[in-house]
């Protein structure tokens, strides 16, 4: 269970996030939706303590994050795994380095252990056979999968997924998102993923919080989420012309 | 200027990050070997070259600047060697590499930062500043002073040929001049001098990178600070050692 309370921030005197608290529960997919620049990704790494929030306290089960130093934190961090908006694999080495990485640096597993692993954690993002690909010779999609693998690879209790499906085909989005819906099933991780995709926030939000400009306008289910009274929320639900139309015909 | 002393501020922090004790030496050995063929080895050749090249014309210039027949023709061979291990071998030198290695260094950490891998390392519990930057650092600190080394014996057989060929000079009395009054200390300057240098590009250019904010644009930007910054930096360092070394 990751709690967050009261969490703000401001980059040069200018606010990113205002009073927001939240709760994110295991087993459970927790979307964080919202337009472009409202702050998804801030509220996502502040939670992963990449960014200092300026006040407000992070809790992981039963310890505040955000006061601990970089030890404290290094063995909190072991137990999350990150897919970072634009993969963020390290290009000069293989997608099978890539996935051993984490356990290189975590782990005193013996070479033999960590390749089962790495392959283990490939197979089940079905990646075969590219153990000795770069990541610029794989496709968008290919390097998600990889992201995702090298984030699995030491058995998160916590799964972050920023933006995991952007830049993909509608057919690839959703094959991510249900691989991601699976993983934090079978493993039961707490997961929280940001999108502003509302075929992900259908297909696979259980818990949603809602941002827009850095403040937490609603919190609710997916069946909850066309019934909203919130305009700002109704405002990104309809955008698209398929949504409004089916609204009007209503 | 309060701008100044907060970039200041961040340079020293950052090195503090870079210095404080690794959490796994075996990684950082294999990153040091590696980086020392990216920036040290794979800059043999440009160095080379320019030495080649610079050795050969300052040989000539200091034929044609002192045509006259009370010099006796060996100082051309002693000017040569002179001018290549006091000023070329080290400053000139690290300008260029300032050029080729501190861009690279800037573009490439930039780009780690702008791409997210940055904090993807720090995310798995990696001191980044310290495992990115801490292996440049070393292997240029242990490999410059080999292309120094390197630049002045290839800038004297420049000279060497391009004088001999030229005619200006004899093969004895280059060879003469080269060994003439030598003072085995200036190759100590000279080495000393690379080994600051070599810290300044690699750690200045490496800052540039690691705080870029944005996208590719600003690693563009970053690099080319990274190449002005450490080139004034050498001019300036280069005034104070003099200063301090041969006075
Ligand atoms: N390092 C930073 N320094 C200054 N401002 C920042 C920084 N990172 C983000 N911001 C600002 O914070 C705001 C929120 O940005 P954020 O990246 O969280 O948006 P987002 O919701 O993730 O958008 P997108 O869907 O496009 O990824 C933006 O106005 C952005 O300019
Ligand atoms: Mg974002």
């Amino acid at each position: 269970m990751i709690k967050i309370k009261n969490l703000n921030k401001s980059f040069n005197g200018n606010r990113v996030m205002t009073d927001i608290s939240a709760e994110f529960e295991p087993g459970k997919i927790n979307l964080i939706i919202g337009r472009s620049g409202s702050g998804k990704t801030v509220l996502l790494k502040s939670i992963m303590g990449l960014h200092e929030v300026d006040d407000g306290e992070i809790w992981f089960e039963d310890v505040i994050f955000n006061k601990l130093d970089f030890v404290g934190r290094k063995e909190i961090r072991k137990e999350m795994g990150v897919l970072f908006q634009g993969s963020a694999l390290f290009d000069s080495i293989t997608v099978e380095q890539n996935v051993r990485f984490p356990l290189d640096m975590f782990t005193n597993k013996s070479p033999e252990e960590k390749i089962d692993r790495v392959n283990f954690c490939l197979n089940r993002v079905n990646i075969i056979n590219a153990n000795n690909l770069y990541p610029a010779e794989l496709s968008g999609g290919m390097k998600k999968r990889v992201a995702i693998a090298r984030a699995i690879s030491l058995n998160p209790k916590y799964l972050f997924c920023d933006e995991p499906n952007s830049g993909l085909d509608p057919i690839t989005a959703i094959l991510i998102d249900e691989l991601i819906k699976e993983l934090t099933e079978e493993f039961s991780m707490t997961t929280i993923v940001n999108t502003h995709d509302m075929n992900s926030v259908m297909g696979i939000g259980e818990k949603i919080i809602f941002i827009s400009d850095g403040v937490k306008c609603w919190e609710g289910s997916k069946d909850e989420i066309l019934h909203s009274d919130c305009d700002l929320l109704n405002d990104f639900v309809f955008a698209n012309a398929l949504a409004r139309k089916l609204r009007s015909e209503k | 200027m309060i701008r100044f002393l907060s970039q200041l501020g961040r340079y020293v922090l950052l090195l503090q990050k870079v210095f404080s004790k690794p959490e796994k030496a075996s990684i950082y050995y294999r990153q040091t070997m590696q980086e020392m063929i990216y920036l040290g080895f794979n800059s043999i050749g440009i160095i080379t070259i320019i030495s080649f090249f610079m050795g050969a014309v300052i040989t000539l210039q200091t034929a044609y600047n002192t045509e006259n027949p009370i010099y006796p023709t060996y100082l051309i061979g002693l000017g040569c060697r002179d001018s290549i291990i006091l000023e070329f071998s080290s400053s000139v030198a690290a300008l260029i590499l300032a050029g080729k290695v501190g861009s690279n260094i800037a573009s490439e950490i930039g780009t780690m930062r702008v791409t997210e891998q940055i904090d993807a390392l720090e995310m798995m519990g990696v001191n980044s500043a310290s495992y990115l930057i801490l292996p440049k650092i070393i292997a240029t600190l242990l490999f410059n002073p080999l292309l120094t080394l390197i630049s002045i014996i290839v800038g004297i057989i420049g000279g060497w040929i391009s004088g001999t060929l030229a005619g200006v000079i004899t093969s004895e009395d280059f060879i003469y001049g080269i060994q003439y009054a030598f003072v085995p200390y200036y190759i100590t300057y000279s080495i000393i001098k690379t080994v600051f240098f070599a810290f300044i590009i690699t750690s200045v250019s490496a800052f540039q990178g690691y705080y870029v904010d944005g996208g590719s644009l600003e690693v563009g930007r970053a690099s080319t600070k990274a190449v002005v910054f450490s080139s004034v930096l050498i001019l300036l360092f280069n005034v104070i050692l003099t200063q301090l070394l041969l006075s």
